[in-house]
């Protein structure tokens, strides 16, 4: 592997170069931001008004400030939180953590603090949306299932797969080109039930950042975003249970102290019941000559944390998921067929604070993605399967010099196993096996600087250098990575950033939508690395007196090495899949405006983008590309979205929120001609579609609105703790909006002949309301 | 609807797509969409719409598939706005040539008919029965007075013959007692050898009860087993055939069930058919296969 090592030392130094600016007379106050449970806060906000300074906390709950010598006031908000405020005399680097207790209204009452909204404004960081749980349950679901992903689907330059599923496509990207982490883990899968629920339980979720664009140098392997999810930890100092019971399924956490105020555990379960229900209806049924009987289908989640202080300067983390679907069939024709799938994820991590100016982070992560089908008819059996499995150990340091310079650096490895297909076959007289494996080794190191350059400019300038080797083949990159902000006026700011991404993993998928049987497969021969670079722009503006914050981005993108497959391309066990692909080339850009109020009774944001997406295969490896060579809008290119997000506090009992999206139609093929084909002995003259260029045709516009209502019950006299009833309308009025569309031929009744051809649309969701009981204790 | 129902998502599996390695993703298009099936169905979800669809210049389309001791016939038709009406158009102003590895030329004559064996219809017959080897290779002509030419070759695959041919009842009762059809036969070495494996009720004209094209990819020069399902009752009759296939038309014979296929799948990937002809659309190729009558009991 070419790693370039001269040349990094030498550009890491040139990086660090601005660091030689002196320290000032003044001391460091830092700390960690919990809850009374003893779980820590990211992204609470901490600041000292009289000096207009203040910081977010990270992603552990931590927060540092640089203040002069002397008595301060320092402020700590956090969503849903009693706000608190101490004092403190600073003679000398000192440590505050700061306990807030949740708000004695409704606990998901949205109380932001608009320091957030001022951290909005001042960060370098661009194309970021940070998204808490809270904000999420609050709002209306389909079937009442939260899904935090789909929450994220409301937000600007963000778009789904198709009605109801957790899919992302950002900015122009694929469904691949995605990364998501869960407590630092990658999770390849994030999907139950072919995307229309996410993995993520939302009751042990503590926060999702979505990254678009300017991505921080510690993050790398996927072209179009990162989706960073943190759990939430267990209570330090109480035993307690919460859960929920739903339409589709039921959910369970329990969390406890393992020492009381020095670590805490929690585990957490859902499990969908479908399968009851239809067990049921089989049962019913079970002496009705000819019945098919409905498939088993469930899933559930396990997710596990525990954390734990050994002293005040190390803390210990564990995180695990387990989660599964599993489809089930068993006909009275012999047939029985089996096919389950899910994530594994286990995450180890060991924080320590060398001094107030350094701490470390040192993760090892685990993941592991699988699916399986078994299929058995009397002597003949087949099993199929793919899986990828990853082993991750990464080091990421914090180093804060002066008060101007924040310097992050670390480094990471992974070894991956690409099971990339596995074939077992069985019969009287065959016994096939078949194993496609690769194994792939990726590398990064990087360092950025945060440099706050005066009042009015900041910089935030890094380099990522990214490896990959699969066998004999080795690829390597540089990724620049930089933003700025500078500050026109105390509440405008104009921001830049640019990013390089390199993807050296892909998703072998020939379908429209994420299915578990998409196979991840490695750069290797002639599957080179994707690649991608991303320009943006814009400025952040504060109104009405702090309470709302306007946001607008211009981005611009541009990829190389895309990939897709040839018309008829064998994707499953096959020795030779790096045959399939066809490279080509995509590229994206748009405008996305954001305006959000995160203060008041009445929160939430208005989202638009305007936006293009296109993708060009040229001909190649005797083809003729795809499109005939000519670019085409993919099934994700959506021109026009506007999202509006309500949440309304009626009383200290009743939330009421809404959400309306309007997005254009998406492309798609439709055939234009037909052909009729007799074929060979036996059937009949069959209608055969001929299409015309890809995704040629736009379908009618898609808009929704969803309205829910969350009351909350009164405490339990007995064992106290709290309820609530949530009410979720999805599609409040009905609208048929299209899924896809086919050509459906029309037969005579009675001479069974094709009458006619008539286009017929369908829509999935109708209006679906949905009632969900919640409780904590 | 196109939808394919639940029993649809079985049959891929039991009726060997997945030799070819297509079934997971059609499973998954089947079973992704049972959610969909299940929420669609009877909730008025589904509606006629207008859509404008481009009208592309027609192609010619042919379908002719030669047999040793038949006399060729050919169906030469042309593609048509797929939401106009099902009338049937005969071209008349069509001119069709075969001519043999010899290099003698065939035509044949514009002479719309059904063929009775078969029940299919032809534009054009020809003159005399042919005879074909395994290996031989003959070309086809096909020219409209509007100049448009369609052309192909197409070489017959070498015989495979059938190993065994056998069946076996599950233990239900009587009323529920249903046979399983398995066959088996020699690959010959080499990867490439395509197959298509049918069983016809009754009649080789009736319906097809099996049929699925299977690939010797994973099952290179082995004794290959076929089979079905539980599915036929006692003393049904069966017409078993074995097509060993050449490449060309196992491709068509996949791009058709593709593009079918993603008309009413939301998951799948509009597919272009892949004709074995050149300029314009359709199948020439030379059929070689073993057909055995059974009855089980």
């Amino acid at each position: 592997m070419r790693f370039y090592s001269f040349r990094v030392a030498l550009a890491l130094l040139l990086l660090l170069a601005p660091l030689t600016l002196l320290a000032q007379a003044q001391y460091l106050l830092r700390g960690v931001v919990r809850g009374t449970d003893g779980g820590a806060l990211p992204g609470a906000n901490v600041a000292v008004p009289t000096l207009g300074l203040g910081a977010a906390t990270d992603a552990n709950g931590r927060y540092e400030l640089s203040l002069p010598a002397g008595r301060h006031r320092v402020v700590a908000s956090f969503i849903g939180y009693k706000t608190v405020t101490e004092d403190v005399n600073l003679r000398g680097p000192q440590r505050l953590d700061l306990v807030l207790s949740a708000g004695t209204e409704l606990q998901e009452v949205v109380i932001e603090g608009s320091g957030t909204l001022e951290q909005k404004l001042q960060t370098t960081q661009m194309g970021v949306e940070r998204l808490s749980a809270r904000e999420a349950k609050l709002l209306p679901a389909l079937f009442g299932e939260v899904d935090i992903l789909k929450t994220l689907q409301l937000k600007p330059g963000v778009q789904n797969g198709g009605e109801g599923t957790s899919g992302l496509f950002v900015r122009g990207g694929s469904a691949d080109q995605n990364l998501f982490l869960v407590d630092d883990a990658v999770v390849y899968n994030p999907n139950h039930l072919f995307g229309l629920f996410s993995t993520f339980n939302s009751d042990v979720v503590q926060s999702v950042d979505l990254y678009k664009s300017g991505f921080p140098a510690q993050y790398g392997g996927r072209l179009s975003s990162v989706v960073d999810v943190k759990l939430r930890e267990g209570s330090r100092d109480s035993f307690g249970v919460s859960g929920g019971i739903g339409l589709i399924s039921s959910r369970l956490a329990v969390e406890a102290p393992i020492k009381k105020g020095k670590g805490s555990f929690l585990v957490a379960g859902r499990r969908t019941y479908f399968d009851v229900f239809t067990r049921q209806i089989n049962k019913l049924n079970e002496d009705t000559k000819d019945y098919n009987p409905i498939p088993d289908y469930y899933f559930y989640d396990l997710n596990l944390k525990a954390n734990y202080q050994l002293t005040d300067k190390d803390q210990v983390f564990l995180s695990g998921y387990f989660g599964n679907d599993v489809f089930g069939f068993n006909s009275t024709r012999g047939f029985n067929f089996d096919f389950h799938w899910g994530n594994r994820s286990a995450t180890a991590r060991w924080s320590h604070v060398f001094s107030p100016k350094l701490f470390t982070n040192s993760t090892a992560t685990w993941s592991y993605y699988t699916y399986n089908i078994a299929n058995k008819l009397d002597q003949f059996s087949f099993g199929l399967g793919s899986n990828i499995r990853d082993w991750n150990l990464r080091s990421d340091w914090e180093w804060r010099p002066t008060e101007k310079h924040v310097v992050r650096f670390g480094g990471s490895g992974t070894v991956h196993h690409f099971g990339v297909g596995r074939l077992q076959a069985n019969g009287g007289s065959f016994n096939i096996g078949q194993n496609v494996e690769y194994d792939g080794l990726e590398g990064g190191l990087f360092a950025a600087d945060n440099f706050t350059v005066t009042d009015k400019l900041a910089l935030d300038y890094g380099l990522r250098l990214t490896g990959f080797r699969s066998g004999s083949n080795d690829y390597g990159g540089l990724e620049p990575r930089a933003a700025a902000r500078y500050s026109l006026t105390p509440s405008l700011s104009l921001k830049a950033s640019y990013a390089l991404m390199y993807q050296y993993v892909h998703l072998v998928t020939n379908s429209g939508a994420s299915l578990p049987t998409d196979i991840w497969y490695p750069s290797r021969l002639s599957v080179k690395p994707q690649r991608s670079q991303q320009v943006s722009t814009g400025f952040s503006w504060l109104l009405g007196a702090g309470k709302f914050l306007l946001t607008d981005e211009v981005y611009y993108k541009w990829a190389q090495r895309q990939i897709d497959f040839r018309d008829g391309a064998q994707l499953f066990v096959n020795p030779e899949l790096d045959a399939e692909f066809l490279f080509g080339r995509g590229w994206a850009y748009g405008n996305e405006i954001y305006l959000e109020k995160k203060q008041g009774k009445t929160t939430g944001w208005l989202g638009y983008t305007l936006a293009w997406t296109k993708r060009e295969f040229e001909p190649q490896r005797g083809t003729n590309g795809i499109n005939g060579g000519r670019a085409f809008f993919p099934t994700y290119d959506r021109r026009h979205n506007l999202t509006l997000v309500l949440l309304h506090k009626l009383n200290k009992r009743v939330n009421l929120t809404g959400s309306f999206v309007y997005t254009s139609g998406n492309p798609t093929t439709l055939p234009t001609a037909r052909i009729g084909v007799q074929d060979v002995y036996g059937g009949e003259l069959q209608a055969v579609p001929i299409y015309p260029d890809r995704n040629s045709f736009r379908l009618p516009s898609y808009h929704r609105l969803d309205l829910g209502v969350v009351y909350k019950l009164k405490p339990w006299r007995t064992i106290g703790g709290e309820s609530d009833l949530t009410l979720s309308i999805y599609n409040a009025y009905n609208r048929r909006n299209p899924y896809f569309i086919y050509i459906d031929e029309v037969k005579n009744e009675e001479t069974g002949l094709p009458e006619r051809y008539r286009a017929r649309q369908v829509s999935l969701f109708p209006v679906i309301p949905s009632l969900t009981y919640n409780f904590k204790f | 609807m196109q939808i394919r129902q639940l029993p649809w998502i079985w049959l891929t599996l039991t009726r060997g797509a997945w030799l070819r390695g297509r079934a997971p993703r059609r499973l998954l298009g089947g079973a992704g969409l049972l959610a969909a099936l299940l929420l669609t169905t009877g909730c008025g979800l589904q509606k006629d719409v207008d859509v404008d669809l481009p009208a592309e210049p027609a192609q010619l389309v042919v379908e002719c598939y030669l047999e040793d001791g038949k006399v060729p016939e050919l169906t030469v038709t042309e593609t048509v706005p797929y939401l106009s009406a099902p009338t049937a158009t005969v071209l008349n102003d069509v001119t069709v040539t075969l001519t043999s590895p010899t290099g003698r030329v065939e035509t044949l004559v514009f002479r719309p008919g059904r063929n009775f064996t078969t029940r299919k219809f032809y534009t054009h017959r020809g003159l005399r029965v042919l005879r074909i080897r395994p290996g031989d290779t003959w070309q086809l002509s096909v020219k409209d007075t509007k100049g448009r030419v369609v052309t192909g070759a197409a070489t017959m695959p070498a015989t495979v013959p059938f190993d065994t041919v056998e069946w076996k009842f599950n233990d239900r009762p009587a009323d529920e007692r249903r046979a399983l059809v398995t066959v088996k036969f020699q690959d010959p070495p080499g990867v490439g050898d395509y197959y298509r494996f049918q069983i016809h009720r009754d009649s080789i004209s009736g319906a097809r009860e099996v049929d699925y094209n299977p690939e010797d990819r994973l099952l290179d020069g082995q004794l290959i087993t076929l089979g079905t399902s539980y599915e036929f009752e006692p003393d049904d009759t069966l017409f078993v055939t074995l097509y060993h296939l050449d490449r060309p038309y196992y491709r068509f014979l996949q791009s058709v069930d593709d593009a079918q296929s993603a008309n009413g799948n939301p998951f799948g990937q509009p597919a272009a058919v892949q004709s074995t002809v050149q300029g314009g659309i359709g199948v020439f190729t030379i059929l070689n296969y073993q057909r055995r009558q059974i009855i089980v009991r």
